[in-house]
């Protein structure tokens, strides 16, 4: 043993200058440093990925991942040949859209105008305020939405009939339940959001915005051309994030809101995999179509990326 | 004298050695169920632990010295049962006695049960006093195949009825529901004849929620004479919507939202909601589970110390008097050949079983010891206060418990001073002479495990928009031809082909 090391180690001091390994010796805190972090990727989202072999076997848990049937892609056959794939694929895609026009930049604008309040009191207040929402669940935030839209004796519905208007039903209609689903992320993440933003914009040098009031910029006029741009490859960042996020809608809100009158408009793979998938015991199914929907998201956040990197940015990776 | 008082001696020697000798070698033993007394018989299960501890073990020494056993219990969290299940069955460590949760668990397991790694123990059920007890209409229910594998935990057949004000129905004149003209006179007078007499229009009959089955819809359904799920007709099994019954029953349902009356949003309301509305007197009818009567009563007399309840089950329609049932099970029990080797332990694991199913012990897994978790008043169960108690040593075991108060002659009833609760128990029990059952209980269809959930969807969203009068009939039968072509077509062949096996079987 001794003799094994005494002789390994003056070759180990002669590469250490050149050798990786030995460069990795050199600055083996370093290392250590991100090994939790590594750790955590490997055993937490890299091993557990073994697991997508279910999607090609029929997996039966008594039987095990090693003595389950191999089915090739019968799953994924079952689930591009489910009359209803295009319609849940178009909600999916629909309600992504949505979420991204209309409750991305709403952060963005929420951000500038609190960055714009001078008295910091009432900036931490307000900032305050809106946050609380993010901490509340779903299940909340939906209650509380739908007794406020009940057609029994419902806050706004009784408003509308009281200003003459008819009432509208809310909770069950096709047309409603998108919007609804946009106000109610917009209500709980919108002041969530704003973080990352308030933070970059902290960082912009103040320089920047005595020498556009120099020249005789106004307030928009600073918001336009000095936080905007300074800002712009965080909002990228985070678009390309949330892009890869495509199909995440969320699927604790969506069951929520899912009914049997608005189910045409409402049904999302998540809750596709739940009522056809694991309601019914099957894994493999479940875990097919979840397999999928990762794809989708990754082939989203490459090409979102790509375009990113065309437009100049640095992009995620 | 002497040599007498020898031999009387030896006696006890020799029994002593016998039993030494039975220790030593279980195998060997000529005659299996003749146990001698003293030898203990090592019994493993696994079961599922609805409170946050695993309880003491009192409980569990006096079932090991009244059944003879040595028992090892794994309790395992309801929240993560399934999985530590199916992880024990992927290695092959399962104990001998495997309890499921239910009959959805059953369902998952019949591939398993078909692979025969679990004992039929169906035909071994009659050498077994208390075994032979349980009903074979619930056996029948659990079966695979119309074999039996499993033994069961009671539950009520159908606890479905009608719970309406009777305050409202005496200031207007009215009486129990007990037909269906008589229903829809009662809604009808609750909405528009003021039933609180405040003098406004501001109640309504029936207060429903989005459940087509605990609901209202199933049980008003029944009255109408649907099937409970399937109906053979013509000898052939059919599903219940293809029945005109069904649609005259959401006839019923939509005219009473036509009519307003029943609550506008009830195809999108919770199961609080509902009850909200109920208990804070906007409605008079609540049609579903009758023992939701006592948190009914409490919450309502609170608002409302004049409020009274009553209840009813037998409503006459066209086919007279009918309610759908359950298949009369919770958990159930499997017992595993890769645990139990051979007939012998298996009739050592079922006489455990039978044991359990002994008035006293299986008061004992309901209840707990007597004096101490509960006291008897007029020979009914009044339970201790105190809760902590009660979920630390004695309400873990109810998972335990095979049969019920329907198999278990002398099992002690709960003792209510509340008379909602004694009339909704008494109804209970009344239901079960107007039983409508599920034919399908038992029966497999592979497509129906793959996509019958799914299938379903199409019918419960169809039933509920031609119910609110967003669809025709025309319209709901194309929903159910959608129905068939997407998959419906298979189920209704493979229920009929496992009817047939099941005949043969039986």
């Amino acid at each position: 043993m001794k003799e094994a090391t005494a002789k390994t180690a003056p070759a180990f001091a002669l590469k250490k200058s050149k050798s990786r390994a030995g460069q990795i010796w050199k600055d083996r805190t370093l290392y250590l440093m991100i090994l939790p972090g590594l750790l955590f990727f490997l055993i937490f989202k890299y091993v557990p990925m073994g697991g997508l072999l279910i999607a090609f076997q029929d997996y039966k848990p008594y039987e095990g991942i090693t003595g389950s049937e191999w089915v090739g892609f019968a799953h994924f056959e079952r689930l591009f040949q489910d009359p209803e794939f295009f319609m849940i694929l178009g909600n999916t895609l629909i309600l992504f859209v949505m979420n991204l026009v209309f409750f991305f930049p709403v952060p963005i604008l929420l951000a500038l105008m609190l960055n714009e309040v001078r008295h910091s009191f009432f900036k931490r207040f307000v900032q305050t305020i809106v946050y609380i929402p993010h901490f509340m669940s779903w299940v909340i935030i939906v209650s509380i939405s739908f007794i406020m839209l009940s057609m029994d004796r419902g806050m706004i519905n009784e408003l509308l009939s009281w200003m003459g208007f008819e009432k509208i039903n809310f909770l069950m209609s096709n047309e409603w339940f998108r919007p609804m689903y946009v106000l109610q992320i917009i209500w709980r993440e919108a002041g969530w959001g704003t973080i990352i933003y308030l933070a970059a914009m902290a960082a912009i040098d103040p320089q920047l915005y005595e020498a556009a009031r120099m020249d005789g910029a106004g307030r928009m006029r600073q918001i336009w051309h000095i936080t905007l741009p300074s800002i712009r490859s965080v909002i990228i960042i985070l678009l390309i994030l949330k892009i890869g996020d495509v199909l995440e809608l969320g699927f604790e809100h969506i069951f929520l809101l899912l009914n049997a009158m608005n189910r045409e408009v409402a049904e999302i793979f998540d809750t596709y995999v739940y009522t056809a998938g694991l309601k019914q015991g099957q894994y493999s199914f479940s875990t097919a179509v979840g397999f999928f929907k990762s794809l989708v998201g990754l082939l989203l956040i490459m090409g979102a990326n790509k375009l990113a990197k065309k437009a100049g940015e640095e992009g995620v990776y | 004298m002497t040599n007498k008082k020898r031999f009387a001696l030896l006696v006890p020697i020799i029994a002593m050695l016998l039993l030494a000798a039975a220790c030593s070698s279980p195998e060997t033993g000529t005659a299996p169920r003749t146990k001698l007394k003293g030898e203990t018989v090592p019994i493993s299960i696994i079961a599922n632990l609805h409170t946050p501890t695993v309880p003491s073990d009192r409980i569990e020494k006096i079932m090991e010295e009244a059944t003879g056993t040595q028992l090892n219990i794994q309790w395992v969290p309801d929240g993560s049962y399934e999985e530590r299940v199916n992880a024990a069955v992927a290695t092959e460590t399962l104990p001998q006695a495997v309890f499921l949760k239910n009959s959805a668990s059953l369902m998952q397991f019949r591939g398993a049960i078909r692979d025969g790694q679990f004992w039929e123990i169906g035909p071994l059920l009659d050498e077994f006093p208390n075994l032979a007890r349980l009903s074979d209409e619930v056996l029948r229910n659990t079966s695979v195949d119309g074999r039996i594998y499993s033994l069961y935990q009671e539950r009520p057949l159908s606890r479905q009825g009608i719970i309406y004000r009777a305050d409202w129905a005496e200031r207007l004149g009215l009486s129990a529901p007990s037909s269906l003209d008589k229903l829809y006179e009662m809604l009808e007078r609750f909405t528009n004849g003021d039933p609180d007499g405040n003098g406004r229009k501001d109640t309504i009959g029936l207060a429903d929620r989005s459940d087509l089955v605990y609901g209202a819809f199933k049980t008003i359904a029944s009255y109408f004479g649907v099937p409970n799920g399937w109906e053979e007709e013509g000898g052939k099994l059919k599903p219940e919507f293809m029945f005109p019954e069904y649609v005259a029953a959401m006839n019923f349902v939509r005219k009473l939202h036509q009519e307003g009356l029943v609550n506008e949003d009830f195809p999108v309301m919770g199961k609080a909601d509902q009850q909200e509305l109920f208990i804070q007197g906007k409605a008079g009818v609540y049609i579903g589970s009758l023992s939701d009567v006592v948190s009914l009563h409490a919450k309502l007399t609170k608002n409302n110390p004049d409020a009274k309840l009553d209840m009813h089950n037998r409503v006459t329609g066209p086919e007279g008097e009918r309610v759908w049932s359950t298949p009369g099970y919770g958990a159930v029990v499997l017992f595993p050949k890769s645990a139990i080797p051979d007939d012998k332990r298996l009739m050592e694991v079922l006489a455990f079983f039978d044991k359990l199913m002994e008035p006293e012990l299986a008061n004992m897994l309901n209840w707990g010891i007597p004096g101490e978790h509960y006291e008897l008043i007029d020979g009914k169960v009044v339970q201790s206060p105190d809760y902590e108690r009660l979920n630390k040593e004695s309400r873990p075991y109810l998972s335990m418990q095979v049969g019920g108060p329907g198999s278990i002659p002398g099992f002690l009833e709960a003792g209510s001073t509340l008379p909602v609760r004694l009339k909704s128990e008494k109804l209970v029990k009344d239901n079960e002479s107007i039983l409508v059952h599920d034919p399908t209980a038992a029966l497999d269809s592979a497509t129906f495990n793959d996509i019958g959930e799914r299938l379903q969807d199409i019918i419960t969203d169809a039933t509920y928009h031609y119910m609110i009068g967003m669809m025709t009939e025309k319209e709901f039968g194309a929903e159910v031809e959608r129905w068939k072509k997407e998959g419906g077509d298979r189920i209704i062949r493979e229920f009929n082909e496992a009817l047939s096996k099941q005949r043969k079987a039986l």
